[in-house]
């Protein structure tokens, strides 16, 4: 049979009628995430009778909007830093710094589960122990010492400015999932350094400094840029957890974009795809900074 | 033996900080769960109570959203399971130099916020000529077809570290000289094969879909997430509740995971 | 004074003690092995020489300094390790050069001994490439290169040649023993592998169970092992029960089974224990040899061929004796169930305290 078919046409050094077995898939994402994200692409470059213009860009001269973007870079930056730092720690306590067992075994199984938590419990979880009558709040309000007579309760959060419902709070509420993350993908990167480069650096007379800075980073280089980029992608992308929290009072771009489905709050459908394709293009932006940054500092991989 | 042995003050120092900072990731893992937990109990005045889970067990429209997630949830992994292990198993057979391109577009959804995938999806077919939301059903396949997109990142990766964890090459070979159709081979062969891989991706589509709120909340449906959302803008002992069934639910799938023997669980992102 | 001094030096991991009681004397510019089987403490004395272990309790001297508790990057010690510990992320000159550029030195004089260095491992052409573009043998030449750039006082080398090949292992040794030759630098090397410690090095430590067995040069370890564990560990010997009969002016006469042997070994000094015969199988020769050798009638067990050497497994006086012949093109061996002569001189065995006695 195969002779048959032996026209033999070759795509890229595989027979033509063995491309023919992505089909599916290809017919599947080509139906439900090409052509939607083309789609928005398009309709971000026409007007409302379907001419091309590149007006819709003024969307971006909106203050609505251009705070918002401001506001999600803002968030996402934080709290991939805020995660990164805090997550590069744990996993750093767990595994070179030789924290108990028992805690590592601890920590590994609740950053799996707690990096899967996410959305609308989350934010639920947050309120009940950080919102006005949370927990913890309500622990931290109790503390108090009489004062003349008045009492005074140094430890009220709610009175020294903190709102859980504010880019504090999701910044707290965001690190619930960011820093496991983290501890994740950077413990094995830390279990790959291996002890006799630290020996061979230190025989060769460095310093605990000069290892980390010419040799346990750049080896890590890799895995903690894609962290940072996950991080960053993870919480820019957050919607649920967001809404849920704040009900759409932080203005983020997930949530308008929200607002803008249900409602068309901008009054003009091809700004609305403007302002998706703007998060698009941040990711696009991002990204292409990760390629050329894992370029840079990995020069010694691909080879 | 292979540890460096340094002087004992340094090496003290350090370890005090090592378990400081274990205690602080621990107490931010349990301190949030703590505290839903102990306020979901406190629904009666001045007494532990289970008052909120009562509620929510309760109410129909709990049940109605959870039995609509999970059938979803199953829909969406028999689907993803049909799309993914043909393809991957082709790949792995005839066309690895498809993996760059396959690659690429199973990482799209971590690159494409939620939200805007979600948005062009919406407005892609909720006019003609391919207009999928005027009935229920039809909305029904363009959620599934949402998810699936959304899962598409652990699914495949999934399927393909099974794949990758077999010799596809050998097994098809030994399965045809025995008279086996592709078919065959598929589904008495290689599945049986990768059964704990696909389960592992089918398990985080589980826990995707069950947290989903995005496209349930825009497409109207009642899923769980919106339930969710809905509840959290009225009420404020039972989200608590809800917080920790969901926590259990999360623990669930992905102990069941983890018992499967993959140490690794991969991360699930949809649903913020 | 010696040039590094070790002085009782002990080291205890929580319940095991690793090392004990090691005392040891190394000249500058020696070659001395640490020669052991896995566990045998030998590794655990060359990471406190390096400064990675800290000894539980004795002193180090290196160069009249005593470095015991200095940290590894003060000691000026060159280390090369059996995984080869090349920093993936830096070319095959920025390893080199790295010690160089930690001291802060000026960025010519780097440049110009790493050019030397890598003149001395000719590897000049590989200068820019990194390490995962190498093979082993080539990686380990880089890293004794890093060792050596700093000028180190004294160099350790861990097993390096244990993840090589067999070929390239000798081509590397020969390697390691001509730069230590050429830039007289003092080296301790430790390794499991005694065709390697007795082909390199000026002195030989055997070391079992955390302790010195003996110090020697390899002629020494060879042909004197001081016991019994030390002449079963190196080479192959046959160990044999006998009776010491009496003791005369220039010989001993021994019964083994039913035959009288002579041995010569004017330093023995008779305990009272029943002693064993210790004979290397190159010793033994086929046929009935002069009126001067003790001789043998065995029946041939097995011969076994193993190329330069033909092994013979010799069945006499109720215990199995090996005899190894060289390989000659001529050569007519006995066969298999055949009773075959052997003979050896007096002065080819000794006598060796039994060592369950």
């Amino acid at each position: 049979m195969k002779e048959l078919r032996a026209a033999r046409l070759y795509l890229f050094g595989a027979p033509i009628w063995d491309w023919l077995g992505l089909l599916p898939f290809l017919a599947f994402v080509l139906l439900f995430l090409v052509i939607p994200s083309a789609n928005l692409f398009a309709g971000a470059f026409v007007n409302r009778t379907g001419v091309f213009t590149l007006e819709n860009i003024v969307v971006f001269g909106n203050p609505f909007v251009l705070r918002s973007y401001l506001v999600s870079l803002q968030v996402s930056l934080v709290t991939a830093l805020v995660g990164g730092v805090f997550g590069f720690l744990v996993a750093y306590a767990i595994t070179l710094g030789r924290a108990p067992g028992w805690m590592r075994g601890v920590i590994m199984t609740f950053s799996g589960l707690a990096a899967n938590f996410g959305g609308v419990p989350l934010a639920f979880a947050f309120i009940a122990t950080l919102g006005r009558t949370g927990f913890l709040t309500a622990l931290l309000k109790g503390i108090c010492f009489p004062a003349g007579e008045s009492e005074v309760c140094p430890f009220n959060p709610y009175d020294y400015g903190f709102n859980l419902y504010s880019v504090t709070g999701l910044v707290m509420t965001y690190t619930y999932f960011q820093f496991p993350l983290m501890v994740l993908i950077i413990t094995p990167a830390l279990e790959g350094l291996r002890t006799e480069w630290r020996e061979a650096c230190e025989s060769l007379g460095g310093s605990q400094l000069h290892y980390w800075r010419d040799v346990a980073f750049p080896v890590m280089m890799p895995s903690l840029l894609g962290a940072m980029l996950l991080l960053f992608s993870n919480a820019f992308g957050a919607y649920a957890t967001a809404q849920a929290l704040t009900g759409g009072s932080i203005p983020l771009v997930t949530i308008l974009i929200g607002q803008q489905i249900r409602g068309d709050v901008l009054n003009n459908p091809h700004e609305g795809y403007a302002l998706a394709l703007g998060m698009v293009v941040v990711m696009a932006l991002t990204v292409w900074g990760y390629a050329v940054l894992q370029r840079r500092t990995t020069e010694w991989l691909r080879r | 033996m292979a540890q460096v042995t340094l002087p004992t003050q340094r090496r003290r120092s350090w370890r005090f900080w090592a378990i400081f900072w274990g205690v602080a990731a621990m107490l931010y893992f349990f301190v949030p769960l703590y505290g839903t937990l102990d306020f979901s109990l406190r629904m009666k005045r001045g007494e532990i109570s289970l008052l909120a889970y009562e509620i929510v067990f309760a109410d129909p429209r709990f049940w109605e959203g959870f039995r609509y997630s999970a059938i979803m949830a199953l829909v969406t992994i028999v689907v993803s399971a049909l799309i993914f292990v043909p393809t991957v198993y082709w790949m792995h057979l005839k066309l690895p130099q498809a993996r760059p391109v396959v690659e690429l577009v199973t990482i799209l959804p971590f690159i494409i916020p939620g939200v805007v995938y979600v948005f062009g999806l919406i407005r892609t077919y909720s006019r003609p000529p391919l207009q999928l939301t005027l009935q229920p059903f039809t909305t029904d396949i363009l959620i599934v077809a949402g998810y699936v997109v959304l899962s598409m990142p652990y699914m495949f990766r999934a399927v393909d570290v099974g794949m990758r964890s077999i010799d596809v090459r050998t097994l098809t070979e030994a399965a045809q000289s025995l008279g086996a159709s592709r078919l065959q081979l598929l589904v008495q062969v290689i599945l049986p094969n990768i059964r704990v891989a696909v389960l592992g991706g089918g398990l985080i589509c589980f826990a995707t879909v069950m947290g989903e709120l995005v496209l349930a909340s825009f497409l109207v449906r009642p899923a769980l997430g919106p339930y969710m959302q809905l509840l959290g803008l009225a009420k404020a002992y039972e989200p608590a509740a809800l917080a920790i069934i969901s926590f259990a639910l999360t623990w669930l799938s992905l102990g069941a995971l983890q018992l499967l023997g993959r140490g690794n669980v991969p991360q699930q992102m949809a649903g913020r | 004074m010696a040039y590094l001094e070790l002085k009782h030096v002990r080291k205890v991991f929580g319940e095991t003690v690793a090392v004990e009681d090691f005392t040891l004397d190394i000249q500058q510019g020696e070659f001395v092995s640490f020669l052991g089987s896995s566990g045998c403490g030998k590794t655990t004395t060359l990471r406190m020489i390096a400064g990675f272990e800290l000894p539980t309790s004795g002193t180090i001297t290196l160069n009249g300094r005593d470095v015991t508790f200095t940290p590894p990057n003060r000691r000026n010690v060159g280390m090369v390790f059996q995984s080869y510990a090349l920093f993936p992320n830096m070319t095959v000159a920025q390893n080199v050069g790295y010690g160089l550029r930690v001291a802060g030195k000026p960025k010519a004089e780097i440049d110009q001994r790493v050019r030397e260095m890598l003149a001395l491992i000719q590897m000049e052409k590989f200068a820019a490439r990194y390490p995962s573009q190498l093979s082993g043998g080539q990686q380990q030449r880089v890293a004794l290169a890093r060792a050596l750039a700093i000028r180190p006082q004294v160099l350790l080398l861990d097993e390096p040649l244990s993840a090589l090949d067999a070929k390239i292992r000798v081509e590397l040794r020969q390697e390691i023993r001509r730069i230590q030759q050429e830039l007289r630098i003092t080296a301790i090397y430790v390794t499991h592998d005694q065709e390697e410690a007795l082909s390199l090095s000026d002195r030989v430590v055997v070391m079992s169970q955390g302790r010195i067995e003996q110090v020697g040069t390899p002629t020494e370890i060879y042909n004197n092992p001081a016991s019994e564990f030390v002449a079963r560990f190196i080479g192959h010997i046959n160990l044999l029960p006998v009776h010491l009969v009496s003791v005369s002016a220039d010989h001993l006469s021994v019964r083994f089974g039913s035959c009288m042997l002579r041995v010569v070994q004017p330093e023995f000094s008779p305990n009272g224990a029943a002693p064993m015969l210790a004979i290397r199988p190159e010793t033994i020769r086929l046929g009935t040899g002069s009126d001067q050798d003790n001789r043998l009638v065995g029946r041939v067990e097995s011969v076994t061929y193993l190329g330069a050497v033909i092994r013979l497994q010799v069945h006499v006086e109720g215990h199995s004796l090996s005899v190894d012949v060289l390989n000659e093109r001529t050569l007519s061996l006995p066969r298999q169930g055949e009773d075959c002569p052997l003979h050896f001189s007096p002065r080819a065995c000794w006598l060796m305290p039994s060592a369950n006695t």
